[in-house]
């Protein structure tokens, strides 16, 4: 029988794995081991099968799923270890990638190099042909010029090709054609076509996903199946899911059909943990990492995704969760600039040698160092005491900066704590306010083991009334994918317009997008009575050019005359939630149609209660620098681990566990739920 | 700049400031958004900022340079013709006789007012689409006068009580082209100096006036620290540099020189730029005016200082900027013509100001990047009848950017448009463009052989070909660079010029005249090219390496590379890479 559900989500530095056995969780670390991450993957799974005293093949065959969140296919984009590509585009258009939106850079600054295409000039190829924006064909394809491309790039040689043509998203007959030649002359080189991958408009988006497509053709199915081999001879039989990054999860076969959906999978499942936590509409997800910080955000209980998630210097071009990662983290350096100002990151200490405190050689302070020396950590008792900490190293580092600053060290080592809050403030800020949410009325959920005891602060300045720090905030993403859905989207482009709806052409676009839907349902074997299906679409007023997304829901399967104002009105609701203006008489231009797939996923419902009780055992006190008293003040310690359902803790204290501190400000009350979660709110004067 | 306010909380400072840099950042994205005119939306031609209210810059962000570097003289006429500024008023301005920096650059300001009392300005500036001039374009080199240039708002007062005035806002309706586009970016412009509104409110009430006040100075001290320690590491002296602009045909028969004379004074953390000696307004609209002429010579000095000096009142405070009335890099006569403020002349003073630096020898200073506006950033206009029914269009597109100029250690930055923008626009995309409009973009490429060779190059050109898929359409471009290109430095070899050309329906090409008008029936095509970057250092110092890179991707020609950078170069076995031949390199370098 499944006893287990797990689900593994490998990060640059530990590979997280939480386990549910029906009635508890467990969450168990190993580091990672880039670039035979499968190892890492084994690793945690031994130290989970030793959590529930069980040895792994008895373990593993009492497991009914295992979902995995990679990191292998981000890393090697960040590390350029892809495969070879071969770019065909259409003739005039050869440097699609070079130009791309012209790259961002800081107006005044010159001292820096134009960043290099993804696919290099010498391996992309123009072919003759050309479709305009109403599928008009201006010239037919020349398929001499498709012939002598092949030739060329298996001179080259290449892995994989990539074609992109322009207006292939409105008529895609050039572009099947070309898929065609080279399926025929070279069958075993793997085609990726931009059309049926990123069916969208603007040439750069989807030519750049269709090159990192086919780019991981070379890296993701060999490794997936790689991991699939070690776990099915370790005794596994279940069923193996990767998560995607739509924040839902895919067969092993379909992520290494499309292996783009594994860029950045497994951050992109804490806000799917959060989902799964909070019954909240609107969400802050944060996970403070050694090196970096991830945000994302919930709003109207759905996940927010983005067309604009970069990667090195390009963007991915697909549609995805929007998960945002800024240099912030523990890890993050502080120093001073030639004006006297206090800066923090974006440079980071790494693993290796990591913060001053980690008694590695490093000098320069961090954002740890810096937590240690206000006391916020306990030296002896960080990771539940496995990774001692140099209080003394910490202190000289953090002198550097007090120095520099003419402070005392302590009130330099809060400078940098609220420096470094301050970086993920801008990071909440840039991804709630873009999408129109108001941190303000939002509810937070931090995850990671670094992220407590910077939240209370951050909640204070952010006007936040209300947060979270789970019981798995230090899986928080690992266990994201134990709650998950199946889930994928197929989109369509079809220009129409709120004065002249093409309703016939709509709805028959909808119903080829529905058909896709369901045959990939059918293929992940999800049961009919667990399907579900989501609609949206992507517009704009007339002459925008950026879309909106807005969801809506057609009665019958099929959009009926009387629902095309609602589909307006929808629209205007939402570009003024965004923009804060709409002009309800404007023309809207609807672009792209889609329909997200969705396979109800596991759960965690059924997830036993923890005993009640009053109280938190208090195990000690700790001198901690208070910012609002400039002093050290001593302040209780609580235990942390387990704790009894409804206890409460009220602030300033701190709550100790064997992977985080919680910091509570003054007027800030903690509460245990049955779960092992902690539920913060903020004193309103009572 | 007083010291006294050093010693504001290191802490509360870099909170600040963040919060502000977050508040532009967001007025920012709901222009870009929220705008129609493909020029703001697309390619990002547009900039916000916040000022106090008796007008210091605070703070700016990812804006164009030209947009913002003398925004004080934007808001400083508000204060001066009313006397009754109150909450809930919005302004709108873009008179060049009255702070903005030309005609197109319509510019919304709005007070920012806590317990009654206004501490600041936010401020919104979106390169319109049209103007309402007599031809359908926002740049019109040969409208000698203010007369010529079309409609203008000179700092009137657009909103009360957070609502548009509608007998102003139909002036804008009747007089301009395509009036639901102009309507549509004024309302994206409302969005965000209205966000910026309040989140300063939010701000002072969190922090307190007081607090706030502080920062401000501490700020403004903190800039200029900034900029002073900057300056101190760069040698003492005078610099003179050059540079041309082409003729206008009527307006200036023999093209116009602009020189910049650059004094550093390190000791005194302090430069001066003196344009004074430069020619009198010419007939037509290429004079700059006082916003273009001042904040070009910041732009020039801060594109030579380190990038993260925050540009405020602070930093602007050690650049002294030397002025002539009725100059054509000055202030200009009342009512000279100032349509083309922004660009061709004043992209010549920003290179002329940047070449200063380089004159004191390496590291220092940039070569000329290319300034233009060919036919890639043509203004275009005709009649969409796609959906049968006709509808006027007018847009400017930016299909096509010049090359920017090679600098101590790096090439050019290829998408870098012109110098007064600092390579922030956005290049356009050409389905976009094509599904907006019914043009079709043939062609956009990178040009090869065109790059200002160097040890470290110039960018090359783009270019392109576009044609009508509906009726005719006409053209408008002010192409400077045909003629005068962007010239190298310290040994560095100038970029290609641009070329404007017309293909006709038998495909028989004609050059074009560089300040023009062309009108273009059905199957004919225009075909431009960009300004490619001047270089920096000699090219024979050029690592081969890199030469090779350049040939690979089809920037550079094997003959070229042997000619000029006297590197030898073959392919590779599989016929397409190319390897450094090092022997006959090291010949061909060896002999002079």
């Amino acid at each position: 029988m499944s006893r287990y559900q797990v689900s593994i989500d490998i990060g640059g530095t530990f590979t997280d794995c939480v386990v549910s056995d029906g009635t508890r969780l467990a969450v168990v670390k190993a580091p990672s081991t880039p670039p035979a991450f499968e190892r890492g993957f084994m690793d945690a799974l031994a130290l989970a099968a030793r959590a529930f005293d069980a040895d792994l093949a008895a373990f593993l065959g009492a497991t009914g799923r295992i979902v995995h969140g990679t990191t292998v296919a981000t890393n090697a984009l960040v590390e350029g270890r892809t495969g070879a590509v071969g770019l065909i585009c259409t003739a005039g258009h050869p440097d699609v990638l070079t130009l791309r939106e012209a790259p961002r850079k800081r107006a005044f600054d010159w001292r820096l190099d134009y960043p290099k295409p993804f696919v290099p000039r010498t391996r992309t190829f123009e072919v003759r042909g050309r479709i305009d924006a109403r599928g008009n064909e201006i010239a037919p394809l020349a398929e001499d010029d498709v012939h002598a491309a092949v030739d060329h790039f298996r001179r080259c040689p290449v892995d994989a090709i990539a074609v992109s043509l322009l207006w292939s998203v409105v008529e895609p007959a050039h572009e099947r054609r070309v898929g065609e030649i080279v399926n025929a002359l070279w069958p075993e080189v793997p085609v990726t076509l931009s059309h049926a991958l990123n069916p969208i408009p603007r040439e750069y988006r989807r030519t750049i996903a269709t090159a990192i497509d086919a780019s991981l053709h070379a890296i993701v199915p060999a490794y997936l199946g790689r991991l699939e081999g070690a776990v099915r001879e370790a005794g596994f039989a279940g069923t193996l899911l990767v998560a995607n990054c739509q924040g839902g999860m895919m067969t092993v076969g379909q992520i290494a059909a499309r292996p783009i959906h594994a860029v950045m999978s497994g951050p992109t499942l804490a806000p799917v943990a959060a989902l799964d936590l909070s019954g909240e509409p609107d969400i802050v997800v944060i996970d403070m990492g050694g090196t970096t910080f991830d945000v994302s955000a919930i709003r109207a209980r759905a996940l927010i995704r983005t067309t604009e998630a970069p990667i090195g210097n390009d963007l991915l071009g697909l549609p995805k969760i929007d998960v945002r990662s800024v240099g912030a983290g523990g890890g993050s350096i502080a120093w001073v600039d030639s004006g006297g100002l206090l800066r923090v990151g974006p440079v980071s200490a790494g693993a290796d040698p990591g913060p001053a405190a980690y008694g590695r050689g490093a000098t320069r302070p961090t954002v740890t160092d810096a937590n240690l020396v206000l006391g916020l950590l306990d030296p002896a008792y960080f990771l539940g005491g496995r990774l001692p900490l140099d209080a003394g190293a910490a202190h000289r580092a953090v002198a550097t900066v007090a120095d520099a600053l003419d402070l005392e060290v302590a009130e330099a080592a809060y400078a940098i704590h609220v420096t470094g809050n301050e970086n993920m403030i801008a990071a909440i800020e840039d991804i709630t306010v873009n999408e129109g949410i108001d941190p303000r009325e939002s509810f937070l959920v931090a995850g990671g083991g670094a992220t407590a005891c910077h939240i209370g602060e951050m909640a204070r300045a952010l006007g936040i009334g209300r947060f979270m720090v789970p019981g798995v905030a230090a899986g928080l993403s690992a266990f994201g994918g134990l709650v998950t859905d199946i889930r994928g989207e197929e989109t369509a482009t079809l220009h129409t317009s709120s004065s002249h709806f093409a309703l016939d052409a709509v709805n028959r676009t909808l119903a080829a997008l529905l058909g896709r839907a369901r045959r990939f349902l059918e293929r992940a074997g999800v049961p009919e009575a667990e399907r579900r299906y989501e609609y949206a679409f992507q517009a704009r007023y007339r002459y925008q050019s950026w879309e909106i997304e807005a969801p809506f829901e057609p009665a019958v399967g099929a959009l009926r005359e009387a629902d095309v104002p609602l589909l307006s009105a929808a629209f205007h609701d939402m570009h003024e939630r965004i923009h804060t203006i709409r002009e309800d008489d404007g023309e809207v231009e609807f672009t792209t149609w889609t329909v997200r797939a969705i396979g109800a996923g596991g759960g965690t419902a059924e997830l036993a209660a923890t005993p009640a009780g009053e109280r938190l055992p208090e195990r000690d006190t700790r001198r901690v620098w208070l910012g609002e008293a400039r002093a050290f003040r001593p302040l209780p310690v609580h235990d942390g681990n387990a704790p009894p359902a409804g206890a409460g803790v009220t602030g300033p204290a701190l709550i100790d566990s064997d992977t985080t501190t919680i910091l509570l400000l003054a007027g800030q009350r903690a509460q245990a739920d049955a779960h092992g979660n902690f539920h913060v709110s903020v004193g309103d004067g009572d | 700049m007083s010291e006294t306010a050093e010693r504001f909380d290191p802490l509360l400072m870099a909170v600040l400031s963040r919060r502000l840099e977050a508040i532009i950042r967001e007025m920012s994205n709901t222009v870009m958004r929220a705008s129609r005119s493909a020029v703001i939306t697309n390619a990002r031609d547009m900039s916000c900022g916040i000022l106090t209210y008796d007008h210091r810059l605070i703070c700016v962000e990812e804006a164009m340079p030209i947009h913002v570097s003398a925004l004080e003289l934007t808001t400083r006429p508000i204060t001066e013709l009313f006397d009754d500024v109150k909450e809930g008023d919005a302004f709108f301005n873009n008179s060049p006789y009255h702070g903005v920096t030309h005609h197109a650059d319509m510019t919304l300001c709005v007070p920012v007012f806590a317990d009654g009392e206004p501490l600041f300005w936010v401020l919104s500036r979106s390169h319109h689409a049209d103007v309402g001039a007599p031809e359908p374009t926002t740049y019109l080199p040969y409208a000698a006068t203010l007369y010529q240039e079309g409609l203008h708002f000179p700092c009137v007062r657009i909103q009360e009580r957070h609502e548009d005035k509608a007998d102003i806002v139909r002036i804008g309706l009747q007089k301009i082209r395509a009036p639901h586009v102009w309507y549509g970016d004024y309302r994206a412009q409302v969005g965000a100096c209205r966000i910026g509104e309040r989140r300063l409110k939010a701000l002072v009430a969190q922090y307190g006036i007081e607090t706030v006040r502080a920062f401000v100075e501490a700020w403004m001290d903190y800039g200029a620290r900034r900029a002073k320690a900057a300056i101190r590491a760069l040698p003492a002296g005078t610099w003179r540099y050059t540079c041309t602009h082409d003729p206008i045909p009527g307006v200036a028969e023999e093209g116009i020189p602009i020189t910049a004379e650059v004094t550093i004074e390190p000791e005194d953390g302090l430069v001066t730029v003196d344009l004074r000696d430069n020619p009198d307004c010419v007939p037509g609209g290429v004079n700059l005016s006082e916003a273009c002429a001042a904040g070009s010579c910041r732009i020039g000095v801060f594109y030579n200082l380190d990038p993260t000096i925050p540009h405020n009142e602070g930093s602007a405070s050690r650049i002294h900027v030397l002025l002539r009335d009725g100059c054509v890099v000055g202030r200009p006569t009342f009512p000279a013509g100032t349509s083309v403020a922004t660009t061709n002349v004043n992209d010549r003073l920003i290179n002329a100001v940047q070449c200063c630096f380089a004159q004191i020898g390496p590291p220092h200073g940039l070569a000329e990047g290319g300034g233009n506006f060919s036919a890639g950033l043509g203004v275009v206009s005709g009649i969409d009848d796609r959906d049968g029914r006709p509808v006027p269009y007018v847009n400017q597109f930016c299909v096509g950017l010049s090359g920017g100029p090679g600098t101590h250690g790096h090439d050019g930055w290829l998408t870098y448009e012109a110098p007064d923008g600092g390579g922030v626009l956005v290049i356009d995309s050409i389905e976009i463009d094509e599904a907006q409009y019914p043009i079709l973009m043939e062609e956009r490429r990178i040009a090869r052989d065109t790059m200002g060779a160097g040890r470290w190059n110039g960018a090359p050109a783009t270019a392109g070909a576009y044609r009508s898929l509906a009726g005719p359409v006409s053209v408008f471009y002010c192409s400077d660079g045909d003629l005068n290109p962007a010239q190298g430095v310290l040994g560095g070899e100038p970029g290609a010029p641009s070329l404007n050309r017309k293909r006709a329906a038998d495909g028989a090409f004609r050059t074009l005249p560089s300040f023009h008008e062309e009108r273009l029936a059905p199957g004919e095509a225009i075909h431009y090219r960009t300004v490619a970057g001047g270089g920096y250092g000699d090219p024979r110092d050029r690592d081969p390496a890199a030469v090779a890179e350049d040939v690979a991707r089809g920037w550079l020609s094997i003959e070229r590379a042997l000619g000029v950078y006297g590197v030898a170069l073959v392919r590779a076995t599989n016929g397409i890479d190319i390897v450094v031949d090092e022997e006959r390199t090291r010949l061909l370098r060896a002999c002079p």
